[in-house]
């Protein structure tokens, strides 16, 4: 079809992990917040875990141009497509 | 329950991408066959992650949890036998008639290969199962939206399970009629990332605090953490099943019917680029699902094993929860390391000395009291075994994610149901029954009414369902009773040519009908005649409702089979040169002489295989 998934992908996770981070970032000191989570700041370092992912697939996503196009016809409707 | 803006704003984040994924898809939805089979060209990789995703519903995220917290690690068995090997056999055998022979639907299948009658009732009886399972979805998602008290504050208490049926309804009718198929297994990806980015650090998070597997193995009796333990006999393991009944019912009938059979997963892989695509995606699903265990059982194990002396956690700002947490019910390390040593490999009972960890108390949502049981002890909610773990050990902002990721997989149960509803609708009961004439335009409008409808329909079965405490039974007992005969069906189908259509059909019906009189004739202990079975009269008691539900499925199989036998053998076969690409002996082997030896998904099927071994090795 003719959006890659991995944009979208790589999207919300670079939205929610930078989120996440800039959150965890703000809050790093406050020890009443991360009490739950036993000292760890899980925002700050989940957060920036999820932004790189989200970073990879968003890049890797954009490599692939052609598929941002609504070309008529797509690619899988051309006559002479080649035979997996 | 207090969230803060940043934990909305996830959530807010996660609802403006589901449904921007159906706007963005719009415009390339211009047959029916875009609309309903994604127009034949995602990639393997993506429909695998579909495959898995659309299953990832309610039952396994909270009925998973549920039964990990109460059973132990021996769940895990609904994945490496009840999952796994029905995986790997679809893809490797069943697939290349699926998609070879341009069925746009597994009924549709059933048309090529027998007749109008059996596809008239796999699609009648799948249309209605869809829209069950799509209700207990919904109605699991607003029961725990409202006994979290998600929206507690924000909507007055009396309407918040009515604002939570409709509003998700409406977010899923919303991508699904815009984005077709491919919006469905788009955000089916999106839930399979954001569900394990929202469980793994949970699970880190939770290890640490018991001490790891080894603190784990420590705190709870023997047989909650092996696999195997005990399972000889029904009455030394958790489950109450013996090792026959579950690798026959479960590993065999319920799986390979559901995972071979039913087209709300068979769906995904018929939307691939190509056949060898096709035959890849189960098994790239297997190898995560595979995993899956560690994500959504071993919270529950954890939830349990958290002990109120365990301090460090869960005293921070998550205590204004409406959750009733009853302090001094659980019983010390020594305690369970006593009983254990004294009686290796025996069976604790559930409701005395069953650890209970964080799990709450069943609240009556009307009065607010404490469930209690006939002998006044405290009835504990274990499907909200994963949710009060979020709630205990995520911190405000991870914790928006944990539920964001608890809410995604709820969705993705749905939408899976509402698109296999809306392609059988339209293609197997619609175009065959009701307007055989139609442009490929009208097509398209009506499956975009039916995912209204379908919808609609799933609306009033999550107000329908009530009568179940566990949600897993439910749809266990659905399944045994839709789709265990149906798996006769297709192997006979699949791999006998002289099958005629007369004898699917009898077959079929006379399956269910054997599933429906079992049901009726047997009743699982300490259950009272009826919903539970024993309808008709009890003739035999089976130690649990899983044991009932797997020789249900037994029964129905193995009547199925045997009739359809019969019948074929009496009846006159199909013209051999009709049944090319529908029946295995007639069809040319899938051409795999292009593709390298690691290529091929026989070498990944091995592959999957080797971790499955090795996997039910280390937790035996």
């Amino acid at each position: 079809m003719g959006l890659d998934i991995r944009i979208p992908l790589g999207l919300i996770f670079l939205l929610i992990g930078g989120l996440m981070s800039i959150y965890g970032l703000f809050t790093r000191n406050a020890a009443d917040i991360y009490e739950k989570s036993m000292g760890i700041n899980l925002n700050l370092t989940w957060g920036a875990i999820m932004f790189v992912f989200g970073l990879i697939m968003f890049l890797v996503g954009r490599r692939q141009k052609w598929q941002d196009d609504p070309v008529n016809p797509r690619p899988w409707e051309a006559k002479d497509r080649p035979h997996h | 329950m207090n969230l803060s803006t940043i934990d909305w704003l996830i959530m807010l984040v996660y609802f403006i991408f589901v449904l921007g994924i159906g706007f963005a898809l719009k415009r390339y939805m211009r047959t029916s066959n875009d609309f309903f089979l994604a127009g034949r060209s995602i990639p393997a990789w993506v429909c695998g992650l579909a495959f898995i995703s659309a299953n990832l519903g309610a039952q396994e995220v909270i009925g998973m949890g549920a039964s990990g917290a109460k059973y132990g690690i021996i769940t895990s068995h609904f994945y490496w036998i009840g999952a796994i090997p029905a995986m790997i056999f679809v893809g490797i055998f069943m697939m290349p008639f699926y998609y070879g022979s341009k069925a746009r639907s597994v009924p549709e299948y059933l048309r090529l290969r027998f007749d109008e009658k059996t596809r008239a009732v796999n699609a009648f009886s799948f249309a209605i199962m869809t829209v069950l399972s799509s209700g207990i979805s919904m109605y699991a998602m607003a029961l725990l939206i409202q006994t979290l008290g998600l929206l507690h504050g924000i909507v007055p208490d009396a309407y918040i399970f009515h604002v939570s049926v409709f509003v998700s309804a409406i977010i899923v009718l919303g991508y699904i009629f815009l984005g077709g198929l491919t919006s469905a297994i788009y955000n089916e990806v999106l839930q399979f990332f954001l569900i394990v980015a929202g469980f793994a650090p949970l699970v880190w998070i939770g290890l640490r605090n018991v001490g790891g597997w080894q603190g784990i193995k420590h705190t709870l009796p023997a047989n909650m953490t092996h696999s195997w333990q005990g399972m000889a006999h029904a009455s030394t393991n958790t489950l109450g099943v013996e090792w026959f009944g579950l690798a026959m019912g479960l590993g065999f009938v319920l799986s390979f019917g559901y995972w071979c059979t039913d087209f709300l997963v068979i769906q995904r892989a018929m939307a691939a680029d190509s056949e060898v695509s096709a035959r890849r995606v189960p098994l790239i699903a297997a190898i995560p699902k595979m995993f899956f265990p560690f994500l959504v059982i071993l919270p529950g194990l954890i939830a349990v094993s958290v002990t109120s002396h365990m301090a460090g956690a869960g005293q921070g700002t998550g205590n204004q929860t409406k959750i009733v947490t009853v302090p001094g019910q659980t019983l010390s390390e020594a305690d369970y390391a006593a009983a254990a040593a004294a009686h290796p490999g025996i069976k604790v009972p559930l409701d005395e000395s069953h650890p209970h960890g964080i799990i709450p108390v069943k609240t009556d949502p009307l009065s607010g009291k404490a469930v209690l049981n006939a002998d006044g002890t405290p009835v504990y909610n274990y499907d909200l075994a994963i949710p009060v773990m979020l709630l205990h050990f995520f911190p405000t902002g991870i914790l928006g994610l944990g539920l964001t990721a608890l809410l995604a997989s709820f969705m993705s149960g749905m939408a899976g149901n509402v698109t296999a509803f809306n392609t059988v609708w339209t293609y197997d009961i619609y175009q065959a029954y009701i307007n055989k004439k139609g442009t490929d335009d009208h097509y398209l409008w009506m499956g975009r009414m039916a995912t209204i409808g379908g919808v609609a329909l799933s609306i009033g079965a999550a107000y329908l369902v009530t009568n179940f405490n566990n949600i897993m039974d439910a749809l266990q007992l659905v399944f045994s009773i839709v789709n265990a005969p149906l798996f006769a069906t297709f192997l006979l189908g699949m791999f006998w040519k002289k099958t005629t259509g007369h004898a699917a059909f009898t077959g079929l019906i006379s399956g269910t009908l054997a599933a429906l009189i079992h049901h009726g004739l047997t009743l699982p202990a300490d259950a009272v005649p009826g919903i539970h079975g024993g309808w008709i009269t009890v003739l035999h008691h089976y130690p649990s409702d899983m044991a009932q539900n797997f020789w249900t499925a037994i029964f129905a199989f193995s009547t199925n089979l045997l009739v359809t036998i019969a019948i074929s053998l009496v009846t006159k076969p199909r013209p051999e040169p009709e049944l090319v690409g529908l029946v295995y002996s007639l069809t040319p082997k899938p051409v795999e002489g292009h593709l390298s030896w690691y290529q091929k998904p026989a070498t990944l099927a091995v592959a999957v295989l080797a971790i499955l071994i090795v996997l039910n090795l280390v937790f035996a």
